[in-house]
């Protein structure tokens, strides 16, 4: 068996035998849901309908219904896609990098840091749809044979790299997400005493037997798509990223945007975890499995990702000074005094300030505080995007056509549409699925359970 | 020769060998088995398929077949029975004709499309006024009107014609025999046929009268000229024999004086050793101050002023006698001495231009012209203006008749003093009977007790005299589409001259007058539009010069009225809106004004440092749009408009203001009502020749006007962007000068050493050293910002008009835009010497300078031939064509907006809503959104749907049709065939369109020349569309 050192903290708190595991991880699926997880519901659910409302009124008016305007194309659109997107980078980075790292605290969040990926990933996926002129044609993006000839898709287009690369991370994110579920739909199944229940989740195991074979084959899947995962990590946020480093606008055409979006990307997924999981916790009573110690892990991270994105965005404006070419510069001076200064700034006090704060322990292991940081990290990188898009369209090369942004009321109510939605699959997955990947953590649960650990050190001691 | 050469398929065929001889009989190389497939009966009966089911598909498909060719549904469409010779449907037929409308005068060529009139072109056969403004360019658009006059009104209901002739023949006749007069009153007439009309009408009824005004009267100005040759009329000036022109307060690029003048200043601003130059005196920044080489700023009581201390100065030169003038402060002094100086120095070839319409200005200037030598040099007096003719006098007449009650009948023809002479409106009911003609139950018409509706011009015949001894023809193009009448015809009427039609009297009128029975000579004039009666321009006799310079010393000039309070305001035309006639025409009140880049609006202009005293502010709201105090004004004759918003314009002189007229339209139909506010309200007394006020107040009200400019930053930001030099720059010193020249490309720094941004790039290039290389020169020394190319571009390519609300969200759809920047006072230079920090800088950039120089570029879509819309397409819907054009297929396009984002030009615009066959949200639009509307849209060109990039597509329809042409002939295209509608409609020669590739093309010159250089060549697009360098005459 895995020995671990007695000086690591333990991962599991609590005397916790395998059963109690099953038990408190089955417990949402096999109770009625609390009052509070019904008023959490039914605001998401409203925020939904209200996104759908409106999209399919764009759908029936078109894109004029948002603030869009001749000189700023994208906007709220593109802003919303790119964070989402973002926000869906922590759950690969937590399940497959950490995996191949053997990082065993992951084991606690990763299976809701991987929903909250492929949820934000469907958020993400929405916008490109949307912002479309005309969405009915949207076929027209894949590299289909067709009737019209040798019509092909434009392979030079970042556009269509985004629309591979996306397609391609939400797959293997599912698949990924999937196959760590069989052996908990199979403990569900197993504990399920309604025949429907049972039956669904007896497809959803897809047979599993817990055979060592099956554990063996489950193991393996784990690592080729781990491996798999990993580059995707790296890919989808960098490709993204080439909407606009690809360009000729200054401001876009920037050398830096792969990893800087990277690490941003990280940096916001990671706290959008931190803030669901907090929430989670508390409401599902598993403070034993997420640890403060997994959130203090957690604000490590969005502290070292945060000050990436604090070198990035400084390397900008040194290298906006040092190109000597003067529409760079002015894009630069621009965001930082211009019109749209208070985003700016609203960008670089929430993503480069507010995570300096967890350098100190005592904050970095403050729930509360956490949960603040949290969110504002989010806020903040939703500004990052809105700056990088809005910033650099509105006052680009010919001052004739310089002009603003202001969102309409459509433009909210589709972004807050899909926090709505977003939270509505979050709040179901949590209902019905097991959040925490029993399987999994019954692994680790002799080597860095509490009580285990302490019963081991005391027969050490014996020794 | 052909028919002797011989080819071979092979040896065995030259020598003739039996067996090719054997397959050359055969049709077939090898024997079709018919036989043997018939006689397989076994083969044949377990066939499925039956010679009687064999006969069931054929007859099934042949049913099907027919079937389906009968199912193109047929929707409101009649096919000829008889089809017109000349019409050939795909083939468009031109036809010259002419539009005057009182105010502007063009002569015109009309194209129409399968019998219907869809774009208005310039004659390019036509001495003078051969050009179309961007009024002209748009009036064919209002042909289509529904919300025109359709049939005859009495007492506010539709009647019959018969019924409406009865009761004004009646009304005639009973006021001719109770002693009441009987008067017409119209605009300026012309037309030859219908002057001998009105002669004839006099010849018979005593009672009668006729009377006719300028809606912006220059009155004053025609006395002045009857002072000097004895004639009412206007000169007509050369400005292409000037070597300086000086204008006080004349916007004569907006033909002022309906001479069209922009066609020849545009040729002589091309930069030479003899170039023009403009000195410009005014208060409004105007279309002809913002292309002055020098403006000052002037109040408009300074204009006599100003012309009376150049008088003087000149007469000191001149050895004449010096006029009382009014004092001018010490500066002044030295500017009109200066300007004087510069004058005399070009004696008899300069010309000074004065504006407003009144005695005194014209007189000072006539005189000036005089004794610099001008006359019959750039002061042609011998071909007498007949564009204005308007007697103030008369009117004022009218009005006291009016009031005392002692007019029977009063036909208003064409012309609208309800809303242009306000004070008219309640004195017209006084007259026994209102008659009026007109296109629109306008403002007047429906105030009138009787409307007979007239034809649109397209649609009427008639003749013009514009200059002595030219004379024009008006053909219609179409039927009449409702049941209307030419106004000649419905005067014939009424007076029982014998009821002829509008042709016969215009053809009766010319045969026995001028032609004496030559029918030959008829057709030729209605072929060309055009008739010049002398054959020398010797022929035609000077005018007896009466001396003016004898009543130059009555003139009682007032003295510069700089101590009176109050601020000044002076009234303005538009380039857009002219008049106001047109104002229910969408395309004309969704052109961006040249110089505030405002449309659908007029707004008291300001300047800034007034602005700030009198707590007036214009700001930016989150959207980007523009917001201004809106003000009440009142004259101290009294007269109040109320709630008049404000925008502050650099260029305007201190302690005045400026209003457009065309506005405040309350019954010109869906389109005009309601815009802006009405100028005319203003004028009043002597204001109505001299076309400003003083002592005027002004106060701030509640509430914000919301603007809808298409421009809402004024300045380069010091970019390079709008390339200017000096003229002695351009002649002294070498364009590339080792990067000190006036015209030097950027170049990078490279491992293969300094190259400019075509040749440092990654991609391939395309090879268009073959066939055509569309390619369009933009000079900026020549354009002057008219924005004739705007609307010549929304006629040819069907680009929508978005209104007043989408156009504020900045969401214009103009493929062409004429950008418009001021200079600063701040730049590098400046900020270096003053030590002030970047941020600051840039802050203090944007704000244009209080009197700015002002720079035009008309920018398009560049057909970059490395375009960063082509890459960046998912759905290659946007892609380069062999002949250098970025093209865009609309079918393929799914919005993704990317295009647009990645232009550097921000020339694309996308369809953000439905804008045709969308009444609901885009009624103001109906060349779009009725059936009749729809009528004037190309059939050549696609009209877009809802999310769909569109931008410029260089007029592909037009070369595509030149080329075909071409190739039909079986020759090479020529130089000039194909041409996109903004070059055509360009009168300055700004604009040449060709193929680059033909060395001996006039666009292969223009990339030669110095002055070529592309905007933001640095971006390294390498455009297609290229501009020439701006130089400014600083002599």
């Amino acid at each position: 068996m895995h020995y671990e050192a007695p000086v690591r903290e333990p991962l599991v708190l609590g005397n916790k035998s395998y059963h109690d595991v099953t038990v408190e991880v089955a417990r949402p699926i096999e109770t009625a849901p609390p009052r509070s997880w019904w008023i959490a519901f039914s605001i998401a659910l409203l925020l939904f309908l209200w996104g759908v409302g409106n999209i399919l009124y764009t759908i029936g008016y078109g894109i004029g219904t948002w603030g869009l305007n001749k000189t700023v194309g994208w906007a709220w659109d593109i802003t919303n896609f790119v964070w989402w997107v973002g926000i869906g980078h922590a759950g690969t980075l937590i399940s497959a990098v950490l995996l191949l790292f053997r990082q065993k605290w992951r084991m606690a969040i990763n299976r809701s840091a991987e929903a909250m990926t492929i949820f934000s990933v469907i958020q993400a996926a929405l916008f490109p749809g949307i912002h479309m002129g005309r969405i009915w044609l949207a076929y027209f993006v894949f590299p289909i044979p067709n009737q019209f000839g040798s019509l092909w898709v434009n392979f030079n287009s970042p556009l269509l790299w985004d629309v591979f690369a996306i397609s391609t991370y939400f797959s293997v994110s599912l698949v990924f997400w999937y196959v760590g579920l069989i052996p908990d739909f199979a403990m569900l199944r197993d504990r399920a005493v309604k025949p429907v229940q049972k039956h669904i989740y007896g497809i959803l195991s897809f047979g599993w037997g817990g055979k060592a074979k099956h554990w063996q084959r489950f193991e393996e899947v784990s690592l080729v798509l781990a491996g798999l995962a990993t580059p995707l990590v790296l890919s989808v946020h960098t490709i993204v990223s080439m909407d606009f480093a690809t360009s000729v606008i200054p401001g876009w055409h920037t050398t830096i945007f792969p990893p800087y979006f990277v690490a941003g990307a990280i940096f916001s997924g990671f706290a959008m975890v931190q803030t669901l999981l907090i929430i989670m916790r508390k409401m599902f009573k598993m403070e034993h499995y997420i640890t403060i110690q997994h959130i203090e892990m957690m604000n490590i991270i969005i502290m070292v990702t945060g000050s990436i994105v604090g070198v990035a965005y400084i390397t900008e404006l040194f290298i906006a000074w040092y190109s000597g070419v003067e529409y760079e510069q002015y894009a630069f001076l621009n965001r930082a005094t211009g019109p749209y200064w208070w985003a700016y700034w609203s960008m670089m006090t929430c993503n480069v300030f507010s995570p300096q704060f967890m350098w100190f322990k005592k904050l970095r292991t403050n729930l509360i505080f956490t949960f603040i940081i949290s969110i504002v990290v989010n806020i903040g990188m939703w500004f990052e995007r809105f700056v990088i898009i809005v910033t650099s369209l509105h006052r680009d090369y010919l001052p004739s056509s310089w002009t603003m942004f202001a969102p309409t009321s459509v433009d909210i109510a589709i972004y807050l549409g899909t926090i709505g939605f977003f939270f509505v699959l979050f709040l179901l997955y949590a209902r019905t699925f097991p959040v925490i990947a029993q399987a999994e953590l019954k692994t680790i649960l002799k080597s860095s359970g509490e009580e285990q650990k302490k019963h081991h050190s005391d027969h050490d001691g014996h020794h | 020769m052909a028919e002797t050469k011989k080819y071979w398929k092979g040896l065995e065929e030259l020598s003739g060998s039996a067996a090719v001889q054997a397959l050359r009989e055969n049709e077939f190389a090898s024997e079709l088995p018919v036989d043997r497939f018939l006689s397989d009966d076994k083969n044949l009966n377990s066939s499925s398929t039956s010679r009687r089911d064999f006969l069931k598909f054929l007859g099934f498909s042949t049913a099907a077949a027919a079937l389906a060719a009968c199912e193109a549904p047929v929707v409101e469409s009649i096919p000829y029975v008889v089809k017109p010779d000349n019409l050939v449907p795909g083939i468009p037929s031109y036809y010259a004709s002419t539009y005057f409308d009182g105010s502007d005068f063009a002569s015109i060529l009309v194209k129409t499309r399968e019998g219907r009139p869809i774009k208005v072109d310039p004659n390019p056969q036509a001495l003078i006024n051969g050009s179309t403004n961007a009024r002209v360019q748009a009036s064919v658009l209002s042909l289509y009107d529904t919300q025109r006059l359709k049939r005859p009104v009495v007492g506010g209901a539709e009647t019959t014609w018969n019924a409406l002739d009865g009761k004004v023949s009646e009304a005639i006749r009973s006021a001719t025999a109770s002693g009441k007069s009987v008067v017409l009153l119209s605009s300026t007439v012309n037309s030859p046929s219908y002057l001998a009309m009105i002669e004839q009408i006099r010849g018979s009824y005593a009672n009668f009268r006729h009377v006719s005004y300028d809606a912006l009267s220059v009155s004053g100005k025609l006395d002045a000229c009857e002072k000097f040759t004895g004639l009412r009329a206007l000169p007509v000036y050369s400005i292409g024999d000037a070597n300086l022109v000086v204008g006080v307060d004349a916007d004569f690029l907006n033909e002022a004086n309906g001479q069209s003048l922009s066609g020849e200043y545009g040729k002589r601003r091309k930069p030479s050793a003899s170039m023009l130059r403009h000195v410009q005196f005014e208060s409004v920044m105007s279309l002809t101050g913002a292309n002055a080489d020098k403006r000052y700023r002037i109040l408009p009581s300074q204009r006599p002023a100003v012309l009376a201390g150049i008088y003087n100065a000149i007469a000191a030169k001149a050895g004449q006698e010096r006029i009382n003038a009014p004092t001018l402060d010490g500066d002044w002094n030295k500017v009109v001495a200066k300007t004087a100086d510069e004058l005399w120095i070009h004696r008899s070839s300069s010309l000074v231009l004065a504006g407003g319409g009144d005695y005194e200005s014209e007189m000072l200037a006539l005189g000036i012209n005089q004794m610099l030598g001008n006359f019959g040099k750039t002061v042609v007096l011998k071909y007498r203006n007949r564009l204005r003719t308007g007697d103030e006098t008369a009117l004022q007449g009218l009005a006291n008749d009016l009031k005392s009650g002692s007019v029977g009948v009063l036909i208003l023809d064409r012309c609208n003093p309800a809303y242009d002479r306000p004070a008219m409106a309640e004195l017209l009911s006084k007259a026994g009977m209102l008659v009026g003609i007109s296109n629109h139950l306008d403002e007047s018409a429906s105030l009138a007790t009787a409307v007979a509706p007239s034809h649109h011009y397209l649609e009427d015949w008639a003749d013009h005299q514009p200059f002595e001894g030219y004379f024009a023809m008006q053909q219609p193009v179409i039927r009449p589409l409702f049941d209307s009448r030419s106004s000649m015809e419905s005067i014939d009427r009424w007076f029982g001259l014998g009821s002829k039609s509008a042709l016969q009297r215009v053809k009766d009128h010319w045969i026995s007058t001028q032609f004496a029975g030559d029918s030959e000579a008829w057709n030729r004039f209605v072929h060309d539009g055009l008739y010049i009666a002398f054959d020398s321009i010797g022929q035609l006799s000077e005018p007896a010069l009466v001396d003016g310079m004898a009543s130059m010393k009555e003139l009682s000039l007032s003295s510069n009225s700089a101590g009176a309070k109050g601020l000044e305001l002076s009234v303005y035309s538009k380039a857009g809106m002219g008049t106001g006639r047109l104002a229910n025409n969408p395309w004309l009140q969704e052109l961006p004004d040249p110089i505030s880049r405002a449309s659908w609006d007029n707004y008291l202009t300001m300047s800034a440092s007034d602005a700030k005293e009198l707590g007036i502010e214009n700001t930016t709201q989150s959207n980007g749009a523009l917001n201004g105090t809106r003000v009440n004004i009142k004259t101290a004759e009294g007269q109040v408009l109320e709630s008049v918003p404000v925008l502050i314009q650099p260029g305007q002189a201190k302690g005045s203001v400026g209003l457009a007229i065309g506005y405040g339209r309350t019954k010109a139909g869906k389109v005009g009502d309601g815009v802006g506010v009405n100028a005319f309200a203003l004028l009043s007394g002597s204001s109505l020749n001299k076309h400003f006020m003083s002592g005027l107040s002004i106060e701030p009200v509640e509430g914000e006007h919301e603007f809808a400019c298409v421009q809402l930053h004024h300045t380069m930001m010091g970019r390079d962007i709008v390339r200017e030099t000096t003229l002695s720059d351009f002649l002294n010193r070498p364009a590339v000068d080792g990067g000190s020249g006036w015209n030097e490309r950027t170049q990078f720094e490279t491992y293969a050493g300094p190259l400019t941004a075509d040749k440092a790039n990654l991609w391939k290039d395309f090879d268009h050293s073959t066939g055509h290389f569309w390619n369009l020169s933009i000079d900026l020394s020549s354009c002057i910002g008219c924005g004739a190319c705007v609307v010549a571009c929304h006629a040819e390519n069907n680009v929508p008009v978005v209104g007043k609300e989408e156009v504020r969200k900045s969401r214009d759809m103009h493929w062409l835009r004429i950008d418009r920047y001021f200079s600063s006072d701040m730049n590098e230079s400046v900020a270096e010497e003053e030590g002030v920090s970047a941020i600051d800088m840039f802050r203090q950039m944007e704000d244009p300078s209080e009197n700015p120089q002002v720079v035009f570029q008309p920018v398009m879509c560049q057909h970059c031939n490395h375009a960063p819309c082509e890459t960046v397409c998912p759905v290659a819907a946007t892609s380069h064509s062999a002949e250098g054009l970025n093209h865009m297929a609309y079918n393929r396009c799914i919005g993704t907006r990317y295009c647009a984002n990645n232009c550097p030009y921000k020339v694309r615009r996308f369809n953000w809503f439905l804008y045709h066959e969308n009444q609901e949200q885009f009624d103001i639009n109906y060349a779009m959104n009725d059936d009749l509307g729809r009528m004037v849209l190309n059939p050549d060109v696609t009209v877009r749907s809802r999310g769909v990039m569109e931008k410029c597509s260089m007029c592909v329809q037009r070369t595509q049709y030149a080329k075909l042409e071409a190739k039909k002939a079986g020759r090479p295209l020529r130089d000039g065939e194909a041409n996109t509608a903004c070059a055509q409609a360009c009168d300055t020669g700004a604009l040449v369109f060709g193929d680059a590739n033909d060395p001996q093309s006039k666009i292969a010159l223009a990339k030669k020349d110095d002055r070529m250089y592309y905007l933001l060549d640095e971006v390294g697009t390498q455009p297609s569309v290229f501009y020439q360098v701006k130089v400014r005459n600083n002599a």
